[in-house]
C-alpha cells in the first residue's frame, strides 16, 4: 500500500539577502494511513521547516530545492500553486502552535471552521455552517451552535485550540500536520489536546505527523520517532525502540537533559554544551561532532549517512552509543563555601528566613458608567507559607493559578492586600527609606524572558554593576572584582562585560540574569519560569548552574514553574496552587510519591512522561475540563469543579490545610492520604514546620 | 456598549470646556479688549471704558468667559467680530461648508487611495514598484501644499488649462462648491496627494503587520487563494489602525486647508483665519482655534466610537 506522505531526500533552503540557509537537508520520512509520527528537534532544527515544505507555504525566500514528497502516491514538488491550494486544508491540514495569533482575530469562529468548507467542498453557507457545527462537536466545543458567533478571544487558550483543529478537520484531510500542537498550553489542557488528537486520528484514518520539541508529548503519542538536529534526521526507529535504545549520542543526551519527577535531585542533568551549528555555513563532517563528546577526527571530516543494523532503526554517526545514559554524574559542589554561606544567611530574628502569613492580592475589575469596581481577579488567596534559610521552594500550578503573582508579592514588587510577608522577622512592607533599600538587596528575582528582562542598550559590565551601585556596595574596584567574579561562577568569559545582550544566545542570556540575581547575594531569590523559554538541551546547562549557585551561595530560593518536574529537580519542598489558593505543600518525595490533593495527583499523572512504557500505559487524560474564571472562583473548595471526589460537602465548605506529615500539608476534604490526628484548627494559624 | 459611548463623551465634553477656558485665558492676555480695533487707535481713555463696559469687557476675565461659554453652549454664539461688524457664526456659516467640503472629499480620496495603494506596497514589497512608490511618497510628504499646488495650477491650470487656477469667481455658496466639481477639482487633488503620503505608508506598515501574522499563514494553509486572503483576512485587520489615523487628522486637515484656501482662493474657514490674522481680529482668531480644538476632540472620539464597531476585541465595559 502506497503511504499516505512519503519524503525521499527532501531538502528546503531559504534564501536570505546574503547568505542561504539550508534549513533541510536530504530528509526521508514515511507516514501509513493512520499512524502518527514523531518529528523532534530544537527550534531551529528545521522541523517546522519541513512541515511547511509539505504544504508548499515556505516563508519569503523559502524553497524545495531538491527530492520528493509524495502524498497518496501523488507528487507535490513542482505542483504549480494552483493544485497546491485544491490540496491545502483539503487533503492536507496543517496545525500550529500558537492559537490565539492562528485565528483571525476580526472573524467570528464559526466562519473560520466554514471557510475550507465552502473552498473545497463547494457547500453552500448554511451546509458549511452546518458541517462546522459537526467539527467543532467533534473537537469537543462546549455547546457549539451558542459559540459560532464568539470570536476567538471570547475563547480560552484550550477551546481555541480545539477551534483550530477544527479548521484542519473540517475537510476530512487525509494528512494532518500538528505543529507543536500543545506547546502554547497548560499541562491539563495538552494532555485533553493529545488525546483528542488520538482519537480523531483512529476516528478518521489520519496520517498524523506530530512536530516538537518535548519528548514526553511525543513517547505518548507516536509510533515512529524521527529526531531531527540541524536540518538532518539524525535517527530514526519505532518509539518504543528510539526511548530504550537509542544509537544517536544527541538524541540520548536529549533525553537525559530532561529533568523528570523520579530524577535524583543529587545528579547533575546532562546537558548539550554548546549551540546548534549555523545553516548558513553548515560543518563539513557531522553536524553534531562540535558539541559531541564522542567526536572525533573522522566525525568532523566525514558526514555519517544514516544506517542501521535494522531498516527500522537508522542513525546517523559513526560511534553510536547504546541506548540511554545509566548513571549521570553527581552534582559537584564546594562543600565547605556552601556551608559558610549558608550559616551567614541564617536568619537572627525569626525562626523562619521569610514567612507569608495570609497573603491576599486581588486586581480589582471595573465597569460602568462611573468606572466602580464590580469585581475582582482572586490572584492570591489566603496564602501561607515559610521559607528557610538556604532552602529552594517550588512553586507549581497552571497558568492563572497565581504563582508569578505570589513570586512578585514575595520580592516585594506588588503589595498584598492584607496579610504580611516578613523577612528574617521584618516585615517588608513597614520598612521605609533605606531600611526599604537594604531589604530589597536580600530580595532577587530572575525573570522568565532572557529577551526582555535584560536592558538591550546596556553593557553586560552595567548591568550587572547597577545592583552594586544602587546598593552602595563597595569601591569602584571592589565593585569590578565582584562581577567578574560572578561572571565566571555563571560560567560566561570576561570579554561578555562588553558585549550587549542582543549578542548572547537565550541560554547566555538568562546566565547574565542569574549573575544579576546573585549579584548583592540575596537571602531569597524568586526564579519565574526560569527555564520555560530555553530550548532542551540548553535548559539542563541554566538548572544545573542554578542548583550549584544557590547550595553555593546559601540562598534560599522559590522557583514558579508550570513544568512540576523541573520544580522537583531543584526544590527541596513543593507548594502547589490552584487558582489562588495553596492546596498541597510538602517535600518532592510527599507530592510526587504521597500527594494527598487530587489536583496534585491529577497533575503528576497528567505530565507526559519521557517513557514510552509509562506514557502508552496511561488510560485517561487526568484533569477534565477548563481552570474556572479567577473572577468568580467556585465555592468551598475551588478545585471542586474539575475533582473526580468532590461531593457537596466541598463546595459548602473550604477545606483547611491538614498535615499529613510534619513536612506535607493539604487542603482536601476527601484526601489521598490519611491525615495526622493533629489537624490544624484553621487555615489563619498557618503551617508550623 | 452604551455605558462606554456615554462615558467617551462625557470626558469629551469636560475636554471641550478647559480647552475652551484655556484658550479664552490665553487670548486674553493678549488681547483684553477690542476697544482699540473698533474705536481707532486715538480712543480717550474715557470712550475706550465706556465702550468697554457697553460690551461687558470691563468685567472679571472668568465672568467674560463663562458668558462667552454659555453663549457659545446655549446660543451657538461663537462672538462677535466688530471688526466686520457680523456675529463670527454668521462669517462662518457659509465658509465652513466650503472647507468641509474640501476637507471630507480630500479625505475620501486620499483614504481611497492610500489603502490599496499600502496594501498593495505590502504584498509587492521590496520590488521595483514597491521602490518607486515609496520614493513618490517621500516626495509628496516632504512637499508643503503651497508648492505642491502651485505645481498643479502651472500643469493643469496654465499649461494645459483643463481645471481653473482660481475658484472664487464661481462659487460663492457652499452649495455651489458641491456642484461645482470641476472647480474644486485641483485644491481636493493637492489636499489628498498630501494626505495620500502618509496614509499609505502607515498603510504598508500596518498591512506588513497584518501579514507576518499567523492567522494569514493558517489562511494560506485553508488553501485560500491570495485574493481571498487579502481580502478576507488581512484587509479588515490591516485597516483598523488606520481608524484612529484618520479620526487624528480630521483637525490637522483643517490646518493644512488654510494654504490651499488662500492659495486657490476659496472663501473658507481657512481665508477667513488669514484675513483675520491680518486684521488682529481676535474674536475669529478664538473662534477658529476653539474649532479646531472641537474638531480634535470629536476625531478622536469618533474615531475610538468606530474602533468598538470595528475590532470585536475592544471590551466595552
Amino acid at each position: 500500500m502506497t503511504p499516505a506522505l512519503d519524503i525521499k531526500d527532501l531538502s528546503t533552503h531559504i534564501q536570505l539577502s546574503r547568505s542561504v540557509v539550508q534549513a533541510v537537508g536530504n530528509v526521508d520520512l514515511r507516514i501509513e494511513r493512520g499512524q502518527t509520527v514523531g518529528l523532534v528537534g530544537e527550534s531551529g532544527s528545521g522541523k517546522s521547516m519541513l512541515g511547511l515544505s509539505v504544504l508548499g507555504l515556505l516563508p519569503n525566500g523559502g524553497h524545495i530545492v531538491g527530492g520528493s514528497i509524495k502524498a497518496d502516491g501523488q507528487e507535490l514538488v513542482g505542483l504549480s500553486e494552483r493544485e497546491l491550494r485544491r490540496l491545502r486544508g483539503n487533503d492536507i491540514a496543517m496545525i500550529f502552535q500558537d492559537s490565539l495569533s492562528s485565528l483571525n482575530p476580526t472573524k467570528p469562529i464559526g466562519e473560520q471552521v466554514a471557510e475550507p468548507v465552502r473552498l473545497h467542498r463547494g457547500a453552500s453557507k448554511r451546509e458549511a455552517v452546518d458541517r462546522a457545527l459537526e467539527v467543532l462537536d467533534l473537537v469537543g466545543l462546549p455547546q457549539p451552535r451558542q459559540r459560532l458567533k464568539d470570536f476567538p478571544h471570547q475563547l480560552s487558550g484550550g477551546l481555541r485550540q480545539r477551534v483550530m483543529i477544527a479548521i484542519a478537520l473540517a475537510c476530512e484531510p487525509k494528512i494532518l500536520l500538528a505543529d507543536e500542537p500543545t506547546t502554547a498550553l497548560d499541562v491539563t489542557i495538552q494532555a485533553q489536546i493529545l488525546e483528542l488528537l488520538d482519537d480523531l486520528r483512529d476516528r478518521l484514518g489520519m496520517a498524523t505527523l506530530l512536530v516538537t520539541h518535548d519528548m514526553g508529548v511525543v513517547a505518548g503519542r507516536t509510533s515512529r520517532i524521527n529526531v531531527m538536529y540541524a536540518g538532518r534526521i539524525v535517527e530514526t526507529a519505532s518509539t518504543e525502540e528510539l526511548f530504550a535504545g537509542m544509537r544517536h549520542p544527541y538524541t540520548q543526551a536529549l533525553l537525559a537533559s530532561i529533568p523528570r519527577l523520579e530524577s535524583d535531585p543529587t545528579k547533575v542533568l546532562i546537558s548539550i554544551p554548546g549551540l546548534p551549528p549555523d545553516l548558513t555555513r553548515p560543518p563539513a563532517g557531522c553536524r553534531y561532532a562540535a558539541r559531541c563528546p564522542f567526536a572525533d577526527a573522522q566525525c568532523r571530516a566525514e558526514e555519517p549517512p544514516l544506517t542501521g543494523e535494522s531498516p527500522d532503526h537508522l542513525f546517523a554517526c559513526w560511534h553510536p552509543v547504546d541506548g540511554p545514559v545509566k548513571t549521570p554524574p553527581p552534582l559537584i559542589v564546594d562543600e565547605a563555601a556552601a556551608a559558610a554561606a549558608l550559616e551567614a544567611k541564617k536568619p537572627a530574628a525569626a525562626e523562619h528566613l521569610l514567612e507569608v502569613t495570609n497573603v491576599v492580592r486581588e486586581y480589582p475589575v471595573k465597569a460602568g458608567l462611573l468606572q466602580r469596581q464590580v469585581n475582582s481577579v482572586k490572584a492570591v488567596s489566603d496564602v501561607t507559607l515559610h521559607l528557610d534559610a538556604g532552602e529552594t521552594l517550588g512553586l507549581v500550578g497552571e497558568s492563572g493559578c497565581g504563582k508569578t503573582s505570589l513570586g512578585k508579592l514575595i520580592v516585594g514588587v506588588e503589595k498584598p492586600d492584607s496579610g504580611s510577608i516578613a523577612l528574617d522577622g521584618r516585615e517588608v512592607f513597614k520598612l521605609r527609606g533605606s531600611n526599604l533599600r537594604v531589604a530589597r538587596r536580600d530580595l532577587q528575582m530572575m525573570f522568565q524572558d532572557p529577551y526582555g528582562s535584560l536592558d538591550p542598550r546596556m553593557r553586560v559590565s552595567s548591568i550587572l554593576k547597577e545592583p552594586l551601585q544602587i546598593q552602595k556596595i563597595g569601591t569602584a574596584k571592589e565593585q569590578t572584582e565582584k562581577i567578574k567574579a560572578t561572571l565566571a561562577e555563571v560560567g560566561l568569559p570576561l570579554n561578555a562585560l562588553e558585549r550587549y545582550p542582543h549578542e548572547f544566545s537565550g541560554g547566555q542570556r538568562q546566565r547574565i540574569a542569574l549573575a544579576r540575581a546573585v549579584m548583592l547575594e540575596p537571602k531569597v531569590m524568586v526564579a519565574d519560569e526560569p527555564v520555560s523559554a530555553l530550548d532542551v538541551s540548553i535548559r539542563s546547562q541554566v538548572l544545573n548552574l542554578m542548583k550549584r549557585l544557590q547550595l553555593e551561595h546559601g540562598m534560599a530560593s522559590v522557583v514558579i514553574s508550570h513544568d512540576l518536574a523541573v520544580v522537583k529537580y531543584l526544590s527541596d519542598r513543593i507548594g502547589v496552587m490552584y487558582l489562588g489558593k495553596l492546596v498541597e505543600i510538602g517535600t518532592g518525595e510527599d507530592i510526587y510519591r504521597r500527594a494527598a490533593h487530587h489536583y496534585t495527583d491529577a497533575l503528576i499523572r497528567t505530565i507526559p512522561v519521557p517513557d514510552p512504557v509509562i506514557e502508552k500505559a496511561k488510560t485517561e487524560a487526568g484533569i477534565r475540563g477548563e481552570l474556572p474564571s479567577p473572577l468568580n472562583p467556585p465555592s468551598g473548595c475551588r478545585f471542586r469543579t474539575r475533582c473526580p471526589r468532590a461531593e457537596e460537602r466541598c463546595a459548602a465548605e473550604e477545606p483547611v490545610l491538614r498535615a499529613f506529615s510534619d513536612s506535607h500539608r493539604a487542603a482536601c476534604h476527601f484526601p489521598l492520604q490519611t491525615p495526622l490526628e493533629t489537624a490544624l484548627a484553621n487555615s489563619a494559624t498557618g503551617e508550623h514546620a | 456598549m452604551i455605558a462606554y459611548i456615554v462615558r467617551r463623551v462625557l470626558v469629551a465634553i469636560v475636554i471641550t470646556f478647559f480647552v475652551t477656558l484655556v484658550t479664552y485665558l490665553m487670548l486674553h492676555i493678549i488681547a483684553p479688549s477690542p476697544a482699540y480695533t473698533v474705536l481707532g487707535p486715538k480712543a480717550t481713555h474715557a470712550s475706550v471704558a465706556a465702550f468697554n463696559r457697553a460690551h461687558g469687557f470691563d468685567k472679571p476675565v472668568l465672568v467674560q468667559f463663562w458668558n462667552y461659554f454659555t453663549g457659545l453652549v446655549l446660543h451657538f454664539n461663537w462672538g462677535f467680530s466688530y471688526k466686520l461688524d457680523q456675529s463670527v457664526w454668521s462669517l462662518f456659516k457659509e465658509d465652513f461648508g466650503r472647507s468641509a467640503y474640501l476637507t471630507i472629499a480630500g479625505l475620501v480620496l486620499a483614504i481611497l487611495i492610500a489603502i490599496p495603494l499600502g496594501i498593495f506596497q505590502a504584498i509587492r514589497r521590496n520590488s521595483a514598484l514597491d521602490y518607486s512608490m515609496t520614493t513618490l511618497n517621500f516626495v509628496l510628504y516632504s512637499m508643503p501644499s503651497f508648492f505642491l499646488g502651485l505645481i498643479l495650477i502651472q500643469v493643469f491650470a496654465l499649461d494645459l488649462n483643463v481645471f481653473p487656477a482660481d475658484v472664487s469667481d464661481n462659487i460663492t455658496t457652499w452649495v455651489q462648491a458641491l456642484t461645482h466639481v470641476r472647480q474644486m477639482f485641483l485644491p481636493i487633488i493637492t489636499l489628498a496627494a498630501i494626505n495620500v503620503a502618509s496614509f499609505s505608508r502607515y498603510m504598508r506598515s500596518s498591512a506588513l503587520d497584518a501579514l507576518a501574522q499567523d492567522y494569514i499563514r493558517l489562511a494560506r494553509a485553508k488553501g485560500l487563494s491570495e485574493r481571498l486572503v487579502l481580502t478576507r483576512h488581512l484587509v479588515r485587520n490591516a485597516i483598523l489602525p488606520m481608524i484612529t489615523l484618520i479620526g487624528l487628522s480630521v483637525p490637522a486637515l483643517i490646518a493644512g486647508n488654510l494654504l490651499i484656501e488662500v492659495l486657490f482662493n476659496i472663501q473658507g474657514l481657512g481665508n477667513l483665519f488669514f484675513i483675520a490674522l491680518g486684521n488682529e481680529d481676535y474674536q475669529i482668531l478664538l473662534a477658529y482655534t476653539l474649532f479646531g480644538a472641537f474638531l480634535t476632540v470629536i476625531g478622536n472620539l469618533m474615531a475610538d466610537i468606530a474602533m468598538t464597531f470595528a475590532d470585536p476585541r475592544i471590551r466595552l465595559d
